[in-house]
């Protein structure tokens, strides 16, 4: 240490730095953290999350400042106090919305990247889970807040979802009435979801990014090409084809967060509502707990999820479809056991099952979207079956089938559709022809994908030469 | 770093495919609930126009605010909000009694809506946000006689709507013109539109703008803050759109020797 004045700053930093570990973390996570170079658009979803989580935070601090959790003055409190009386009200307000919704955007593109490039297998499996314990936290976070406004969406909302524990034979509504604190979603309930939703999911949802981020940061960075970087490193140990995340990650987050702010900006000042997507027309009339609204239904990002407890004509089934598709996530790791990480090694109709597992996805829904009809509900299971096969279906790819694994492969799926369809219409008879006007959706689906597994096996093929190194770098590639 | 070792390309196309494919199914899903809509009187709201504006504060707080509330509104926002200081707007529009700082709540009485309404008219501060200006001009204008309901109208937007014709002395009864429909998928006979039935105290001309102007007054208090929006949104887009540009030629400089592939340029590791 010499002992020049500019030395002080470095003193006191070294006084702190040697308390705390400031600077070999600094080094150990950013500058000297290896990051592969090949990291894509996909790669913007994951910081620009973090980003909105801390976005809701502190606007969501604000608005708990304001807001009164109780029937008589939340919606008040919200539509008054907070939009028209208090300033900058409104702009904390409609930040809050629209980064709910970004929120989800962000996150199920995030998840969406990993199904692609593989970022769920090993050593990775422990990440994607903790990511999945996420999504349900925030799931839980989004659904807790929506009753606060105390609209007429929210109020009838929260009484479906609260119902849903009543489907549990015997013990099921006791524990309803426990868990809202009364018959009816009503004061109890306002408070306790209030307090869960400011304090103790926030807390959850902290802590578990926090876990993901050290698991992540232990087993490093999957990338578009599935090579892991860590098995070539040169001389001094560091990675080949891996670059320091600062700054060269930093830089480029940057360059995502400005253009997210953007948009997101857009629909904070010109379209807050976004088209009824955002926040539900209905929800600017207060909850009237004597009038059901004709039709009751979530915000865009639980839609699939509502065409598929709607699609099952029975109350437990249907929430154990729909609570299913969570555990389908969960394990994606087990299902899919092939060695190829990287979508752009795998075959034609892996690439075409992934691609159907969002598309499924976003079809349910536009159905969702649509009203309760009895073909509606039909056309919905038959989407949630496609929905299904394509994760079930993945152990299919885990490695090339013969022939005759294949037709037994159809087969068998073919069968398993049509009992399940058969079981569910012996719950509920709705007439074969609504049955059959959209039955064609899985079984079309499955005869196609296996068909082509049959008649064109190169299509099955993964490629046969993987990369060493990765292939390319920057945003674009 | 060879670009060629990828086999992408196919994805894309696959894409494009499925997404035409979702936008062919999605209209699927409403097919069986089809509804004969009448179609909307289109409507162009100017909050500029503030005679426009003042015409329909006037309306609205001595005749719809006779049984509906505007919880939200304070009587004090009205000013600014109609282009007038608090002296005119106490003298032209007034407070109906109230301190000039209280919400606006309907003037009815308690025992009265206990008595003859029993279910509250809805709260108009937000209603131009929950419908669009367009619906709102065409359901103030469209109501028609119908002997089978309680109140003797109905309205061709809100089938089977429980307000009465209040505006009936101004604009005159209608009658409907009713087509051969869908009403939630099953065959019904569906009002599409009115005709005069009657003369009011005002032609159609004067009863249209009468109504406008409601329309108008109504989409600025639910939308109370357009001129901060309008004031402050450019500016904070333009900021991350400039910023977005500089980050991505930051980007661009600290990238060019990874993306040219240059190896062994980073001084870490060791």
């Amino acid at each position: 240490m010499n002992s020049s004045k500019q030395s002080r700053a470095r003193r006191v930093f070294g006084w702190f730095d040697d308390r705390l570990p400031i600077s070999s973390l600094w080094r150990s996570q950013l500058t000297r953290y290896p990051a592969p170079k090949n990291f894509n658009l996909w790669y913007f979803f994951g910081s620009l999350a973090m980003l909105v989580l801390v976005l809701q935070l502190a606007t969501g601090l604000f608005l708990a400042i304001h807001y009164q959790p109780n029937p008589h003055l939340a919606y008040w409190s919200v539509l008054r106090g907070i939009q028209r009386d208090s300033r900058w009200g409104w702009l904390i307000r409609d930040m809050h919305i629209v980064g709910a919704s970004a929120f989800f955007l962000l996150v199920y593109l995030h998840m969406y990247r990993g199904i692609m490039y593989g970022s769920y297998k090993k050593p990775r499996e422990l990440l994607w889970l903790v990511g999945i314990f996420i999504y349900l936290a925030l799931a839980a976070e989004a659904f807790l807040g929506y009753l606060l406004p105390w609209g007429q969406m929210s109020y009838w909302g929260s009484a479906v979802v609260t119902n849903f524990v009543t489907a549990v034979p015997v013990i099921g509504k006791p524990i309803a009435t426990w868990l809202r604190g009364s018959f009816v979603v009503g004061l109890p309930t306002l408070n306790r979801f209030f307090v869960f939703h400011v304090f103790l999911m926030p807390v959850l949802l902290l802590a578990l990014v926090l876990v993901h981020m050290i698991a992540l940061h232990h087993v490093g960075s999957n990338n578009p090409d599935g090579v892991e970087i860590h098995e070539n490193v040169n001389e001094s140990g560091w990675p080949r084809d891996g670059i320091p995340f600062h700054p060269y990650y930093t830089v480029k987050d940057l360059f995502g967060v400005s253009v997210f702010f953007v948009v997101f900006f857009w629909f904070v000042f010109y379209n807050p509502g976004g088209w009824g997507l955002l926040l539900d027309k209905l929800n600017y009339t207060p909850a009237n707990i004597l009038h059901t609204p004709a039709d009751i239904h979530p915000l865009w990002f639980f839609l699939p999820f509502y065409a598929m407890l709607r699609g099952v004509p029975d109350k437990l089934y249907g929430i154990m479809a729909f609570g299913g598709s969570f555990a389908l996530l969960a394990c994606l790791p087990l299902l899919d056991r092939n060695p190829v990480r990287s979508i752009r090694y795998r075959s034609v109709l892996y690439k075409i099952d992934i691609l159907m597992m969002a598309f499924s996805f976003l079809w349910l829904g536009l159905i969702a979207h649509g009203f309760a009809t009895e073909h509606n509900m039909v056309y919905g299971l038959h989407v949630t079956e496609v929905f299904y096969s394509t994760f079930l279906l993945l152990p299919f790819f885990n490695r090339e089938r013969s022939t005759r694994a294949k037709v037994i492969w159809l087969v068998a799926a073919e069968a398993v559709v049509w009992l399940i369809d058969l079981w569910m219409y012996s719950i509920h008879a709705h007439g074969w022809d609504l049955m059959l006007l959209t039955d064609w959706i899985p079984t079309l689906y499955l005869l196609l994908l296996f068909g082509l597994a049959i008649g064109f096996p190169a299509l099955t093929r993964d490629a046969q030469k993987l990369p060493e190194r990765l292939t390319a770098g920057g945003i674009f590639h | 770093m060879t670009k060629q070792n990828a086999p992408r390309g196919n994805h894309p196309v696959l894409l494009a495919l499925l997404v035409g494919l979702l936008a062919g199914f999605g209209g699927l899903a409403r097919a069986s609930v089809a509804t004969t809509k009448p179609p909307l009187r289109p409507i162009t709201v100017n909050l500029q126009d503030k005679s426009a504006l003042q015409n329909g504060a006037l309306y609205t707080l001595h005749m719809c605010v006779a049984c509906h509330s505007l919880q939200g509104v304070r009587y004090s926002s009205l000013p600014k909000m109609l282009g007038m200081n608090r002296v005119e707007f106490e003298k032209v529009i007034g407070t109906n009694g109230k301190h000039y700082h209280d919400t606006i709540t309907s003037t009815m009485p308690p025992a009265i809506i206990n008595a003859f309404v029993k279910i509250l008219p809805p709260d108009l501060t937000d209603i131009a946000r929950r419908r669009s200006p367009a619906w709102l001009y065409t359901y103030l204008t469209s109501f028609y006689v119908d002997p089978s309901r309680p109140s003797g109208v109905n309205n061709t937007v809100r089938y089977n709507v429980a307000m009465p014709d209040v505006f009936a002395p101004m604009q005159g009864l209608q009658k409907p013109v009713m087509v051969q429909g869908l009403r939630f998928g099953s065959p019904a006979q569906v009002a599409i539109g009115v005709k005069p039935l009657t003369q009011g105290s005002m032609t159609q001309a004067q009863f249209d703008r009468t109504a406008r102007d409601i329309v108008y007054f109504l989409y600025a208090v639910a939308h109370p803050h357009q001129q901060e929006r309008a004031r402050l949104g450019p500016w904070i887009i333009g900021l991350f759109l400039v910023l977005s540009v500089l980050t991505f030629l930051i980007y661009k400089l600290y990238w060019r020797r990874v993306i040219t592939g240059e190896e062994r340029w980073w001084r870490v590791g060791k």
